[in-house]
């Protein structure tokens, strides 16, 4: 039996906590928030054996396998290197840190303990997003991917975290160096990385506080963001975070030589786009009829798992956490490579690195693009 | 006018936490018009702070009414906002949240963190907790029982299924816990359905609307309604009387419509729709499944319907406010027939303005 703790006991520890019951052959052993009224009141709605507002004691009385880290980002390279340093396999939820130096350094220690440790990228592990990825694997793609656009968008309200985060000048989310973007945009960016086959791919970003929220006297909140990743010139991807555009898209789009696949998040479904081309006036009407079929084809399936009980809100959760256990108890390889963890950090540090050098540079700018604008100052020179 | 019945001048600080909100800025207002000079109203930075601006604006020279934005989360505010208060309203909760641990964050570790602070202020004379009728359980009482301040509250508050009233059992427990254990000089008092400007709609009580068809689900059972300004005169009163410490009340109104006659005036003054009637026994059953196919199903759906929740929500049920009557001497200042008036002309309002 795999011995599983939690630190941090917030909303997220809910999820983890819910689908870590759904697996079989483990069990929570403990959970630990610095605030002893969180940590009880998770071990008190979920089966748990323990709580703990330290972590040293989780660590030393609980003697958890693994320790699922569910604290505020800043907190998450701390946390997970006492972790590492106890012997104990990690799963960090995202962002996996706060940089790619504290990525690296965690991934390092993990290596050199002969550990584990995986970052919380689960919607990569949804339903569809397993068939999109035998799909890539099987070739149906051709060559490639040649081009991939990864939708990640949120709205943004006056309600619930967004409320709070827009409300509060102090609150945590604004400490990361990408704010509100540091917080969300990992799943959008991880989607990419796995994709990618430089290590160090071109990436231009260009982001602004949308209209929307300089009206509710918003200055530092980035929520529109653009970026290009160009990979070694073979591979480009564009990434879309947005809090005003409708719908509000949660797409992952790939195009090869041959084909392309549309992932749709919120739907669940995953339609294939057809490289070739049909004859004269057959490419007007077989094609939509393609298309029905494929989205009938999506329908059935989603109630087929929905009949089957394998369609939670959370199934990419659970498919992540189960493939980390059994990596960890088969020493078989990780759901997530280390590599794609680290360039997904290496990624969101460029953007973030331009978002706030074009910040400083272009107070007050309507928009902020690091690489145009410093062109525009080289033509000014 | 100073009042021998009350354990404050109108001098004294008088703290309401929540102070923004839709009850709150009503109890601010009532405790101006009883005379209290020296009100501090403390709203979260997210607060839209224009209600209480305006009652300062207006308050006269002689009042203090001081606006406060600060975070009940952190210990500093806490410390910093309860200084001196002799009377503390505590209004601000977790409302909305979908989060077990979010609600549960911004009600109990907030009320946690106010009392603490309240303990180190010598001045302190009443807690006033403002909970909510969600606390009790209805399971053990026959149909159309009565419903006051003895009956138990949920034991299992988790099972429930419902972000909210998990909150605020456990809020209302560790209140009880800072009486017993550090004499906390507390007051709980729990309103059923508050409504007014301010709180359009319907309430679920009458029925939901899902999928675009209103599900009415009160049929005949009494709602227990309660007119904000008049629950604002009981929240306002458990603060101020003397000799009611470590007392619970209930706050409903007189004269409580039925679901059906609340359903068909809304719709008479307030707009037309179609709505089907769910009987008792069909929603009890259908709850009754929606509870097994999730826990069958392991989660796939939450369990949002449920018979707990059933029986709180839907089971008919008399309720009484003879103990805020007898201990506070609470009577109805606004009838419910103008209540509902007022409330339908805000629903209209709101209508147009959509």
């Amino acid at each position: 039996m795999l011995k599983v703790a939690i630190v941090g006991c917030g909303k997220i520890a809910e999820a983890h906590a819910s689908q870590i019951g759904r697996i079989d052959g483990c069990e929570i052993v403990g959970v630990c928030d610095r605030e002893p009224l969180m940590a009880q009141q998770l071990y008190e709605r979920f089966p748990i054996k323990r709580h703990f507002s330290d972590l040293s004691e989780m660590l030393s009385d609980a003697k958890p396998d693994v320790i699922h880290i569910c604290t505020p980002p800043e907190s998450h390279y701390d946390i997970a290197t006492i972790c590492l340093r106890a012997g104990v396999h990690v799963y960090v939820e995202k962002p996996f840190t706060v940089d790619e130096e504290q990525a690296r350094k965690l991934v390092a220690l993990a290596i050199e303990k002969g550990l584990k440790i995986t970052a919380g990228h689960d919607d990569q592990f949804t339903h569809v997003a397993r068939r999109m990825r035998m799909l890539v694997q099987s070739g149906f793609l051709g060559n490639g991917p040649v081009h991939m656009e990864s939708y990640y968008c949120y709205e943004i309200g006056r309600s619930g975290y967004a409320g709070a985060l827009l409300g509060d000048k102090g609150h945590w989310v604004r400490r990361l160096p990408g704010k509100l973007l540091h917080n969300i945009i990992s799943h959008g960016v991880a989607r990419i990385a796995e994709f990618v086959s430089s290590e160090s791919p071109q990436v231009i970003a260009c982001g602004f506080v949308s209209p929307s929220l300089k009206k509710m006297g918003e200055t530092e909140i980035i929520d529109e963001l653009r970026v290009i990743i160009c990979d070694e010139e073979s591979t480009t991807a564009y990434f879309t975070f947005s809090s005003q555009m409708r719908p509000s898209l949660h797409q992952f789009r790939m195009y090869g030589s041959e084909n392309g696949l549309i992932l749709d998040h919120d739907d669940e479904t995953l339609i294939k786009l057809r490289g070739a081309r049909y004859k004269s006036y057959a490419e007007k009407f077989v094609p939509p009829l393609q298309f029905a079929a494929q989205y009938l084809g999506n329908l059935r399936g989603n109630l087929a798992k929905f009949l089957a009980r394998d369609f939670h809100m959370k199934s990419g959760m659970k498919y992540l956490i189960e493939s980390f256990y059994r990596s960890i108890v088969e020493d078989s390889p990780l759901p997530i490579s280390y590599r794609e963890i680290l360039l997904t950090a290496k990624i969101m540090d460029e953007i973030f690195a331009q978002l706030n050098v074009s910040q400083l540079q272009g107070e007050g700018a309507e928009t902020t693009s690091a690489r145009s604008s410093l062109k525009i100052k080289e033509v000014h020179l | 006018m100073e009042r021998d019945d009350f354990i404050v001048r109108q001098d004294d600080l008088i703290l309401v936490t929540g102070a923004t909100g839709f009850i709150g800025s009503r109890l601010v207002a009532n405790l101006m018009d009883r005379g209290f000079r020296n009100v501090r109203c403390l709203a979260r930075p997210s607060s839209k702070i224009g209600r209480v601006k305006a009652l300062s604006a207006s308050a006269s020279d002689a009042s203090r009414l001081e606006v406060v934005t600060g975070n009940l989360l952190s210990r500093e505010d806490c410390a910093a906002v309860t200084r001196g208060a002799s009377v503390i309203f505590h209004l601000a909760a977790g409302r909305g949240e979908k989060s077990v641990a979010d609600a549960f964050l911004n009600s109990v570790v907030t009320t946690r963190n106010v009392m603490e602070a309240s303990l180190q202020n010598r001045s302190l004379r009443r807690f006033v907790n403002v909970s909510s009728f969600t606390v009790y359980t209805n399971g053990n009482k026959p149909k159309g029982g009565l419903l006051d301040e003895t009956c138990p509250v949920e034991e299992h508050p988790q099972g429930r299924g419902d972000a909210y009233c998990y909150a605020k059992v456990k809020q209302d427990e560790i209140v009880r816990q800072y009486g017993s254990r550090f004499g906390l000089p507390y007051v709980i008092v729990r309103p059923g359905y508050v409504y007014g400007p301010g709180n359009e709609g319907i309430t679920a009580r009458v029925g939901i609307n899902t999928f675009g068809i209103f599900l009415h689900l009160g049929g005949s059972n009494t709602i227990p309604f309660s007119y904000v300004d008049n629950c604002v005169e009981a929240i306002a009163l458990a603060g101020l009387k003397r000799g009611v410490e470590g007392e619970v009340f209930n706050v409903v109104d007189d004269d409580l419509p039925s679901s059906r006659q609340f359903l068909r005036e809304y719709k008479r003054n307030v707009k037309r729709f179609r709505s089907i009637y769910l009987p008792h026994a069909m929603s009890y059953s259908l709850s009754y499944l929606w509870e097994q196919y999730s826990s069958w199903s392991r989660g796939q759906l939450p369990p949002v319907f449920n018979r707990r929740d059933w029986q709180v929500t839907w089971k008919k049920t008399r309720y009484s406010n003879e103990k805020v009557k007898a201990s506070l001497g609470w009577t109805q200042k606004v009838p419910t027939a103008e209540g509902l008036r007022r409330h339908f002309e805000a629903c209209r309002n709101r209508g147009r303005n959509a």
